[in-house]
């Protein structure tokens, strides 16, 4: 009988497809009539016939008249109306409540927007190479200390391609100042006046290939083949060349006519997002620095680039690599009979990097990079804030629950489902979400020219991308959801018997949770008073500690190499001058700016028994010392008069302890050449104080780059025009370039300012909104308890007790927070101070000051709503009963 | 409102129901339009004519006469409203009158022949 039944009827699916698409007016009604037709079509046509026609009497059915309506879509939207309309009359009724949650939600947001745009550009740093197979190589000393620098000798290149057939294309480059690298004067051949010029860098013809350099003048092929040759940036073509192809002219350089460069192309400007930023590179085609520098492997000077197969494995390449040490290095120190011979062979590897991690690789290589445990920790801030912006509006969200208990117990009485609750003030959340977001996007666009300025950066709201709007959706819902879900469900979740009743107390259910969340926001902030306090403290230490110079009234007058064999005379007039003290002419400064170089040093007839002392060579002229006002310990300075002080030396006192001298006036030591140790000068810092103060030399020589003028007045504006009206008698078609030393030395630590000023503004965002936060629930709270607060003025309570009594619950949540917070940030500043060698101790005032201005940061807060609650008049309240 | 506007199809229907009376559902209007206008009709646009006709008003309709070859379902029985019979001697009358304004000559044989 089923089965009969099953074969008579038409197709089952059919009639569940029809079934499920119909309205209930026809449905049966028309099931029927298909049914009666199709079993008369069987009988004429057949089954298989009679059950296509009447799949297809189903399609046809498919239209307006016979489809489901939803249920109800008005009744939806009207909902949702209501929703919204709820929303809006909730948000006027309690601006302040609004403000302080869209207003907070908003900061938190912008923060976050900023700090992502930060990222964003930090992470996009050399992705522009179409090629990925490009790799820099690097040393790696692998010792007692762990090292890496990125500097291989002039015969790198060819090594690389006439042995690695890995290498497809080998090119060097000196990014440093060396020689014409880094910074120059520079004019046409055809004009007089010279202009200074930095992005100077030299490098092969196939570098511009690696690298992918796009020309606008010449050709990649061979643009710096020729010897002599110089191709230009568009921006310094345009500058020097306006409206011309420059290609085949001619510049000079420090007034040097002997040696005139050609310009073989114009390369693109580097993109503000490389590690590499050029105006200028100039070949390295039959350059020789000194006779035998290309071959030798004594000096390494040169960074190399090379385009890999893309079929290389690295690990395997980078043992490769190394192995070159024992063909060329081991062979070369063994000639020399260098006593380093073994430390090399054990510790000294090779390797490769790729391009595009350079800006952000873990270890230093001596790179102006970002480190990327700052992007780690200003993602970690930029959560934190966010997360502080989304408990205000958690908390807030259930203090004032009270007020919205009524209606949803009303709500639910006329019989609406839990599910419509938490749909309403879902829908409540995400208007406060898209309206923060609104909000937030104004102030990142209001914030971003200072964020620039103070981050170093060219941000700006990548508008243009397509991803960006729904990104924004997407987070407005997200964060809308996130923020919103807690107290939909702790809102909807009131019964109505009680609420109508009047027995749900008036908020101050899950106080607990409150309080932690109120705890959490302070611990955040105080990590961040304390962080951003050691900051500033070391970055105070570093300015102003003593540093065995004197790097105040000196100014520093550049590009002063060009006065050729006048040095001495041009001195000598500026020392004429009455409020200069003193001058010297060097290219060795120990601040930013100055020349620095390594040698290694024996004492005389050690040289292939000792291992060297590795330390600065400087030349300094007689007027050195006391210019900089650095302090002999012993011995004397250099003395014009006696031909044998070009034999001499002074050293500092950490080469005296390297070298184990106990009486240092007379030893000999040297290089390649010996020295009588004259003078020791007291140790002084010239490199940053994240590193130890190394050994250092000085040798007398005349002339440099820069010429240093002590000057006696504190009146530095007055001085500079006499000092100018010298230099145009001597210079006249060089523009007088000059800079104070105490900024050249700060410009040393313009990044540690620069994370101190970052770290101040994120510690005061978030200080911002946890006091938002503290604000609006410190108003809750004095209204929640303003009937208790008014009987007790009745009977007598002094204004103080009352703020006492309102202010202590929160203090005491704030001293917990200092408790938690202190400990962690002892921690987490002290891992920040181990890359300083020279650095302040973290001493327990500093966490004093930071729980007493976050006790009465808060205090202030509260204490507005407190007091004008204990000063109201009690019957005002009172009398409504 | 859609307007009250009937159309030829509709008219059809409306005539049809009045013809089948007692019995007047889906597959039966169907069936006499088919053999009535020698067209072949679409079940689907008699139901849509139908559910339109009823919208403004002309029909109304009650479950009822379920029969064994209808797998036991319920036909939608339809018959005609006041305001059903009201519009069909309106169109007729309509009808009529434009007849009668037609001139005799068109009537007459050759006329319409061209």
């Amino acid at each position: 009988m089923e089965e009969l039944k099953q074969k008579e009827s038409p197709p089952k699916w059919a009639v569940r497809f029809f079934r499920w698409y119909c309205n209930d007016h026809l449905s049966d009604a028309v099931l029927g009539d298909m049914e009666e037709l199709y079993l008369r079509r069987k009988k004429k046509l057949g089954k298989r016939k009679a059950d296509l026609l009447f799949m297809w009497n189903v399609l046809c059915f498919l239209q307006p008249f016979a489809i489901k309506r939803k249920s109800s879509p008005q009744n939806n939207i009207a909902m949702f109306e209501n929703y919204l309309k709820i929303a809006w009359r909730t948000m006027l009724h309690q601006k302040m409540y609004t403000g302080i949650k869209v207003g907070g939600f908003a900061i938190g947001l912008a923060t976050c927007m900023l700090i992502f745009l930060f990222i964003r550009n930090e992470m996009s740093y050399d992705q522009q190479y179409a090629n990925k197979n490009i790799y820099r190589l690097y040393n790696e000393w692998r010792g007692e200390r762990v090292g890496h620098w990125t500097s291989f000798p002039a015969n790198i290149h060819t090594i690389l391609k006439k042995d690695y057939a890995e290498v497809e294309k080998a090119g060097r480059l000196i990014p440093f100042k060396w020689f014409n690298a880094g910074s120059n004067l520079i004019r046409r051949d055809d004009k007089v006046d010279n202009t200074f010029e930095e992005r100077f860098g030299y490098a092969d013809n196939e570098l511009l290939d690696i690298l992918e350099i796009p020309m606008v003048y010449g050709n990649r092929a061979n643009a710096l083949t020729k010897p002599m040759s110089i191709v230009l940036s568009k921006k310094m073509a345009d500058k020097y060349f306006p409206n011309e192809d420059p290609v085949g002219k001619i510049m000079i350089l420090n007034e040097d006519k002997t040696k005139p460069f050609e310009i073989g192309g114009v390369m693109d400007d580097f993109p503000a997002n490389s590690h590499l930023q050029f105006d200028f590179l100039i070949t390295l085609a039959n350059v020789e620095f000194w006779p035998g520098e290309q071959t030798s492997w004594c000096c390494w000077n040169y960074n190399a680039y090379v385009k890999l197969r893309p079929d290389t494995n690295i690990p395997d390449f980078n043992n490769k690599l190394t192995s070159m040490k024992d063909t060329y290095l081991l062979s070369h120190l063994e000639k020399n009979g260098d006593q380093s011979l073994a430390d090399e062979k054990a510790h000294h590897f090779f390797g490769v990097q790729p391009v595009e991690n350079i800006y952000l690789s873990w270890e230093d290589m001596g790179d102006d990079h970002a480190d990327i445990r700052y992007i780690y920790l200003f993602g970690g801030i930029a959560v934190f804030i966010l997360l502080l912006a989304c408990i205000n509006f958690i908390n807030l969200s259930t203090a004032k629950s009270a007020n919205r208990a009524k209606e949803v117990g009303l709500r639910k009485v006329v019989g609406s489902f839990r599910s419509y609750l938490v749909r309403q003030f879902l829908t409540e959340s995400l208007v406060y979400s898209f309206i923060s977001f609104a909000l937030a996007i104004a102030f990142v666009a209001l914030a971003l020219p200072f964020f620039n300025s103070l981050a170093g950066k060219q941000l700006s709201m990548p508008w243009a991308e397509w991803w960006l709007v729904p990104t924004l959706a997407l987070g407005t819902l997200i964060v809308g959801i996130v923020a919103g879900i807690y107290p939909a469900f702790y809102l909807s979740a009131f019964k109505p018997v009680d609420v109508l009743k009047g027995s749900v107390s008036r908020g101050s259910k899950n106080s607990a949770l409150r309080s932690g969340m109120v705890v959490f926001q302070f611990t955040t902030s105080i990590i961040l008073i304390i962080g951003t306090f050691v900051i500033y403290k070391q970055m105070d230490f570093i300015l102003n500690t003593k540093l065995g110079f004197n790097k105040d009234q000196v100014i520093m007058i550049q590009g002063a190499n060009t006065l050729g064999d006048r040095h001495e005379e041009f001195k000598n007039e500026l020392k004429q001058l009455a409020d200069v003290e003193n001058a010297t002419s060097n290219n060795y400064l120990p601040v930013w700016g100055g020349n620095r170089d390594n040698n290694g040093y024996w004492k005389e007839g050690k040289t292939k028994i000792d291992k060297p002392v590795y330390g600065q060579h400087w030349a300094a002229d007689p007027d050195y010392i006391s210019t900089l006002g650095m302090k002999l310990v012993e011995g004397r300075n250099f003395d014009e008069k006696l031909k044998s002080d070009t034999a001499s030396i002074i050293i500092n006192q950490k080469m005296v302890k390297e070298m184990g001298f106990k009486n240092p006036i007379g030893e000999r030591i040297g290089n390649w050449r010996m020295y009588t140790v004259i003078g020791v000068v007291e140790n002084f810092h010239f490199d940053d104080m994240r590193q130890e103060i190394r050994p250092l030399t000085f040798t007398l020589d005349k002339g440099g780059d820069i010429v240093s003028v002590k000057v006696k007045s504190k009146n530095m504006a007055g001085v500079l025009p006499s000092i100018h009206q010298v230099w145009n008698k001597f210079m006249p078609h060089q523009p007088f370039r000059y800079t104070f030393m105490d900024e050249s030395y700060a410009r040393m630590y313009d990044s540690v300012v620069r994370t101190g000023k970052i770290f101040a503004c994120f510690a005061g965002l978030a200080i911002l909104v946890a006091c938002l936060g503290l604000f609006a629930l410190s108003a809750f709270m004095v209204e929640q308890r303003s009937k208790e607060v008014s009987i007790r003025l009745v009977m007598g309570a002094s204004v103080k007790n009352i703020f006492r009594l309102l202010t202590q619950n929160f203090v005491k949540l704030v001293l917990v927070s200092f408790v938690i917070a202190a400990p962690l940030s002892w921690y987490m500043m002290d891992k920040w101070l181990q890359d300083y060698k020279y650095k302040i101790t973290i001493t327990w005032d500093l966490f004093a000051i930071a729980g007493i201005m976050s006790v009465l940061i808060a205090l202030l807060t509260i204490s507005y709503q407190s007091i004008s609650a204990a000063l109201a008049n009690p019957a005002n309240r009172l009398r409504s009963e | 409102m859609k307007g009250t506007y009937l159309g030829e199809f509709e008219e059809l229907v409306l005539l049809t129901v009045g013809i089948l009376f007692d019995d007047a559902y889906g597959l039966a209007i169907s069936d006499e339009l088919e053999k009535l206008t020698e067209r072949s009709v679409m079940i689907s646009s008699v139901h849509k004519a139908l559910v339109r006709l009823e919208e403004k008003g002309y029909l109304k309709s009650h479950l009822g006469g379920a029969t064994e070859t209808r797998g036991g379902r319920d036909k939608r029985l339809y018959t005609l409203t006041q305001a059903g019979i009201k519009v069909l001697n309106q169109s007729r009358d309509l009808r009529n009158s434009m007849y009668k304004q037609v001139p005799k000559i068109v009537w007459d044989n050759g006329y319409g022949r061209a």
